[in-house]
Protein backbone atom coordinates (compact mmCIF):
# COMPACT_ATOMS: atom_id res chain seq x y z
CA UNK A 1 0.00 0.00 0.00
CA UNK A 2 1.06 3.29 -0.87
CA UNK A 3 3.01 4.72 2.32
CA UNK A 4 1.25 8.21 2.26
CA UNK A 5 -2.26 6.61 2.37
CA UNK A 6 -0.74 4.05 5.37
CA UNK A 7 0.42 7.46 7.38
CA UNK A 8 -2.90 9.03 7.00
CA UNK A 9 -4.45 5.78 8.33
CA UNK A 10 -1.96 5.42 11.09
CA UNK A 11 -2.54 9.29 12.16
CA UNK A 12 -6.47 8.95 11.72
CA UNK A 13 -6.60 6.17 14.09
CA UNK A 14 -3.84 7.70 16.48
CA UNK A 15 -6.09 11.06 16.87
CA UNK A 16 -9.04 8.66 17.59
CA UNK A 17 -6.85 6.70 19.70
CA UNK A 18 -5.48 10.16 21.76
CA UNK A 19 -9.22 11.49 21.92
CA UNK A 20 -10.83 8.29 23.61
CA UNK A 21 -7.28 8.12 25.99
CA UNK A 22 -7.69 11.60 27.10
CA UNK A 23 -10.91 11.88 28.01
CA UNK A 24 -10.99 8.56 30.24
CA UNK A 25 -7.64 9.82 31.48
CA UNK A 26 -9.03 13.22 32.61
CA UNK A 27 -12.75 11.51 34.03
CA UNK A 28 -10.47 9.10 36.18
CA UNK A 29 -8.04 11.97 37.52
CA UNK A 30 -10.01 15.09 37.60
CA UNK A 31 -13.53 13.94 36.86
CA UNK A 32 -16.39 16.76 36.97
CA UNK A 33 -19.82 15.80 39.00
CA UNK A 34 -21.79 18.25 37.62
CA UNK A 35 -20.94 19.42 34.54
CA UNK A 36 -21.05 23.13 33.12
CA UNK A 37 -19.08 23.99 30.74
CA UNK A 38 -17.39 22.26 28.05
CA UNK A 39 -13.88 20.93 29.89
CA UNK A 40 -16.31 19.55 32.22
CA UNK A 41 -18.65 17.87 30.09
CA UNK A 42 -15.20 16.50 28.38
CA UNK A 43 -14.15 14.98 31.69
CA UNK A 44 -17.31 14.12 33.04
CA UNK A 45 -17.42 11.02 30.65
CA UNK A 46 -17.82 7.27 32.30
CA UNK A 47 -14.48 6.31 31.67
CA UNK A 48 -15.00 2.46 31.51
CA UNK A 49 -17.10 2.74 28.02
CA UNK A 50 -13.83 3.57 26.56
CA UNK A 51 -11.55 0.82 27.69
CA UNK A 52 -12.35 -1.93 24.75
CA UNK A 53 -12.16 0.74 21.98
CA UNK A 54 -8.68 2.24 23.20
CA UNK A 55 -7.65 -1.85 23.06
CA UNK A 56 -8.85 -2.35 19.72
CA UNK A 57 -7.37 1.47 18.60
CA UNK A 58 -4.19 1.09 20.17
CA UNK A 59 -3.85 -2.43 18.62
CA UNK A 60 -4.43 -0.91 14.81
CA UNK A 61 -2.36 2.12 15.11
CA UNK A 62 0.41 -0.12 16.45
CA UNK A 63 -0.07 -2.61 13.37
CA UNK A 64 0.01 0.55 11.22
CA UNK A 65 2.85 2.10 12.39
CA UNK A 66 4.97 -1.06 11.97
CA UNK A 67 3.76 -1.54 8.76
CA UNK A 68 5.33 1.89 8.12
CA UNK A 69 8.42 1.35 9.74
CA UNK A 70 10.67 -0.18 7.06
CA UNK A 71 9.59 3.34 4.63
CA UNK A 72 10.65 5.26 7.55
CA UNK A 73 14.11 3.53 8.26
CA UNK A 74 15.10 3.37 4.70
CA UNK A 75 13.68 6.88 3.34
CA UNK A 76 13.41 9.05 6.55
CA UNK A 77 15.90 8.12 9.21
CA UNK A 78 18.87 8.56 6.36
CA UNK A 79 17.69 12.14 5.41
CA UNK A 80 17.50 13.21 9.48
CA UNK A 81 20.50 11.81 9.88
CA UNK A 82 22.16 13.67 7.04
CA UNK A 83 20.15 16.75 8.34
CA UNK A 84 21.95 16.76 11.50
CA UNK A 85 18.96 16.13 13.79
CA UNK A 86 20.23 13.77 16.50
CA UNK A 87 17.14 15.16 18.77
CA UNK A 88 14.33 14.31 15.87
CA UNK A 89 16.04 10.71 15.64
CA UNK A 90 16.30 10.38 19.44
CA UNK A 91 12.73 10.93 19.75
CA UNK A 92 11.82 8.54 17.23
CA UNK A 93 13.85 5.90 18.64
CA UNK A 94 11.81 6.90 22.19
CA UNK A 95 8.54 6.36 20.76
CA UNK A 96 9.03 2.63 18.87
CA UNK A 97 10.20 1.87 22.92
CA UNK A 98 7.49 3.67 24.43
CA UNK A 99 4.84 1.90 22.01
CA UNK A 100 5.90 -1.56 23.02
CA UNK A 101 5.78 -0.71 26.25
CA UNK A 102 2.15 0.76 25.73
CA UNK A 103 2.07 -3.26 24.09
CA UNK A 104 2.88 -4.93 27.41
CA UNK A 105 0.56 -2.97 29.38
CA UNK A 106 -2.45 -3.84 27.14
CA UNK A 107 -3.52 -6.88 28.78
CA UNK A 108 -3.35 -5.58 32.29
CA UNK A 109 -5.26 -2.08 31.49
CA UNK A 110 -8.31 -4.38 29.36
CA UNK A 111 -8.52 -6.64 32.57
CA UNK A 112 -8.48 -3.99 35.54
CA UNK A 113 -11.53 -2.19 33.10
CA UNK A 114 -13.77 -4.95 32.95
CA UNK A 115 -14.48 -4.12 36.47
CA UNK A 116 -14.44 -0.60 36.96
CA UNK A 117 -16.36 -0.72 40.17
CA UNK A 118 -13.59 -2.61 42.11
CA UNK A 119 -11.99 0.17 44.29
CA UNK A 120 -9.45 -2.46 45.26
CA UNK A 121 -7.68 -1.55 42.02
CA UNK A 122 -9.04 2.30 41.01
CA UNK A 123 -4.64 2.87 41.41
CA UNK A 124 -3.84 0.26 39.00
CA UNK A 125 -6.29 1.28 36.82
CA UNK A 126 -5.69 4.56 36.76
CA UNK A 127 -1.72 4.57 36.63
CA UNK A 128 -2.31 2.31 33.72
CA UNK A 129 -4.46 4.62 31.56
CA UNK A 130 -2.03 7.59 32.50
CA UNK A 131 0.77 5.69 31.38
CA UNK A 132 -0.73 5.10 28.61
CA UNK A 133 -1.91 8.57 27.87
CA UNK A 134 1.40 9.98 28.08
CA UNK A 135 2.76 7.28 25.38
CA UNK A 136 -0.15 8.08 22.79
CA UNK A 137 0.44 11.94 23.10
CA UNK A 138 4.51 11.57 23.27
CA UNK A 139 4.23 9.37 20.40
CA UNK A 140 1.40 11.40 18.58
CA UNK A 141 3.30 14.57 19.13
CA UNK A 142 6.87 13.27 17.86
CA UNK A 143 5.08 11.53 14.66
CA UNK A 144 3.68 14.61 14.02
CA UNK A 145 6.97 16.52 13.83
CA UNK A 146 8.55 14.21 12.26
CA UNK A 147 6.24 14.27 9.48
CA UNK A 148 6.47 17.87 9.43
CA UNK A 149 10.92 17.64 9.24
CA UNK A 150 10.41 15.33 6.41
CA UNK A 151 6.27 14.00 5.58
CA UNK A 152 6.61 11.14 3.07
CA UNK A 153 6.21 12.00 -0.31
CA UNK A 154 8.39 14.93 0.34
CA UNK B 1 -12.88 -17.25 40.77
CA UNK B 2 -9.80 -19.54 39.88
CA UNK B 3 -10.23 -18.32 36.14
CA UNK B 4 -10.26 -14.44 37.17
CA UNK B 5 -7.26 -15.17 39.38
CA UNK B 6 -5.22 -17.02 36.93
CA UNK B 7 -6.25 -14.37 34.57
CA UNK B 8 -5.40 -11.91 36.25
CA UNK B 9 -2.08 -13.57 37.09
CA UNK B 10 -1.12 -13.80 33.24
CA UNK B 11 -1.98 -10.00 32.81
CA UNK B 12 0.01 -8.85 35.10
CA UNK B 13 3.23 -11.05 34.81
CA UNK B 14 2.80 -10.64 31.37
CA UNK B 15 3.30 -7.18 31.53
CA UNK B 16 6.33 -7.16 33.88
CA UNK B 17 8.18 -9.43 31.86
CA UNK B 18 7.45 -8.80 28.75
CA UNK B 19 8.90 -5.07 29.50
CA UNK B 20 12.04 -6.20 31.09
CA UNK B 21 12.36 -9.39 28.39
CA UNK B 22 12.21 -6.20 25.93
CA UNK B 23 14.28 -3.91 27.39
CA UNK B 24 17.08 -6.83 27.90
CA UNK B 25 16.61 -7.49 24.37
CA UNK B 26 17.31 -4.00 22.72
CA UNK B 27 20.06 -3.39 25.72
CA UNK B 28 21.76 -6.94 24.50
CA UNK B 29 19.95 -7.29 20.69
CA UNK B 30 18.41 -10.31 21.57
CA UNK B 31 16.34 -10.26 18.75
CA UNK B 32 14.48 -13.38 17.90
CA UNK B 33 14.95 -12.45 13.99
CA UNK B 34 16.52 -9.49 11.75
CA UNK B 35 14.21 -7.78 8.87
CA UNK B 36 16.39 -6.39 6.19
CA UNK B 37 13.46 -3.98 4.51
CA UNK B 38 15.98 -2.52 1.09
CA UNK B 39 15.64 -6.54 0.28
CA UNK B 40 12.98 -7.78 2.02
CA UNK B 41 14.64 -10.65 3.79
CA UNK B 42 13.67 -12.11 7.05
CA UNK B 43 16.62 -13.86 9.11
CA UNK B 44 16.70 -15.91 12.24
CA UNK B 45 18.65 -14.15 15.08
CA UNK B 46 20.34 -10.74 15.06
CA UNK B 47 22.14 -10.39 12.03
CA UNK B 48 24.53 -7.44 10.49
CA UNK B 49 23.33 -5.16 7.99
CA UNK B 50 23.58 -6.58 4.23
CA UNK B 51 25.06 -4.93 1.62
CA UNK B 52 22.85 -1.89 0.12
CA UNK B 53 20.24 -1.39 3.67
CA UNK B 54 20.10 -1.36 7.28
CA UNK B 55 19.20 -4.10 9.27
CA UNK B 56 15.91 -3.90 11.16
CA UNK B 57 15.73 -5.52 14.63
CA UNK B 58 12.50 -3.89 16.09
CA UNK B 59 10.28 -6.59 15.39
CA UNK B 60 12.36 -9.31 16.85
CA UNK B 61 12.80 -7.47 19.89
CA UNK B 62 9.49 -7.89 20.45
CA UNK B 63 8.69 -11.78 18.97
CA UNK B 64 11.88 -12.35 22.22
CA UNK B 65 9.63 -10.11 24.52
CA UNK B 66 6.40 -11.37 23.54
CA UNK B 67 7.58 -14.82 23.91
CA UNK B 68 9.16 -14.15 26.69
CA UNK B 69 6.26 -12.34 28.44
CA UNK B 70 3.42 -14.78 27.51
CA UNK B 71 5.48 -17.89 28.77
CA UNK B 72 5.89 -16.38 32.16
CA UNK B 73 2.12 -15.42 32.21
CA UNK B 74 1.56 -18.72 31.40
CA UNK B 75 3.02 -20.04 34.17
CA UNK B 76 1.95 -17.39 36.81
CA UNK B 77 -1.54 -18.49 35.34
CA UNK B 78 -1.23 -22.00 36.08
CA UNK B 79 0.57 -21.28 39.43
CA UNK B 80 -1.12 -22.46 42.81
CA UNK B 81 -3.34 -19.50 44.41
CA UNK B 82 -0.80 -19.14 47.53
CA UNK B 83 2.23 -18.22 44.76
CA UNK B 84 0.04 -15.49 43.17
CA UNK B 85 -2.39 -14.20 45.22
CA UNK B 86 -0.51 -11.72 46.93
CA UNK B 87 0.93 -10.14 43.72
CA UNK B 88 0.53 -6.52 43.28
CA UNK B 89 -1.06 -5.34 40.63
CA UNK B 90 0.92 -2.05 40.36
CA UNK B 91 3.43 -3.95 38.99
CA UNK B 92 1.69 -3.46 35.27
CA UNK B 93 2.85 -0.11 35.22
CA UNK B 94 5.77 0.24 37.37
CA UNK B 95 7.50 -2.40 35.83
CA UNK B 96 7.07 -0.45 31.89
CA UNK B 97 7.26 2.84 33.56
CA UNK B 98 10.74 1.95 35.13
CA UNK B 99 11.91 0.54 31.48
CA UNK B 100 10.90 3.72 29.87
CA UNK B 101 13.38 5.72 31.96
CA UNK B 102 16.26 3.45 31.07
CA UNK B 103 15.28 3.96 27.66
CA UNK B 104 15.63 7.60 27.79
CA UNK B 105 18.74 7.32 29.61
CA UNK B 106 20.29 5.07 27.12
CA UNK B 107 19.25 7.14 24.45
CA UNK B 108 20.31 10.44 26.05
CA UNK B 109 23.53 11.32 24.01
CA UNK B 110 20.75 12.12 21.22
CA UNK B 111 19.18 14.86 22.82
CA UNK B 112 22.72 15.88 25.17
CA UNK B 113 24.54 17.02 21.86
Amino acid sequence: MNPTILVILHALSAVALIGALTHQALAVWWSARQPVHFVQRFRAVPPAVYANAIVVLYLITFALGGWLYPDYRLNIRVVLEQMELPMANGSFELKEHFAVMGLSMLPAYWYFWRAPADQSHARTRAFLTALLAFIVWWNFLVGHVLNNIRGFGA
Amino acid sequence: MNSQRNLSAFCVVFGVVFSLAYLLAVWKNYALFTYHPAIGAFAWGAEKAREGGPAMYWYGWIATAGIAGAGAGLIAAILPARYTLRLWSGLAWLAPLCAMVVFGYILRNYFLH
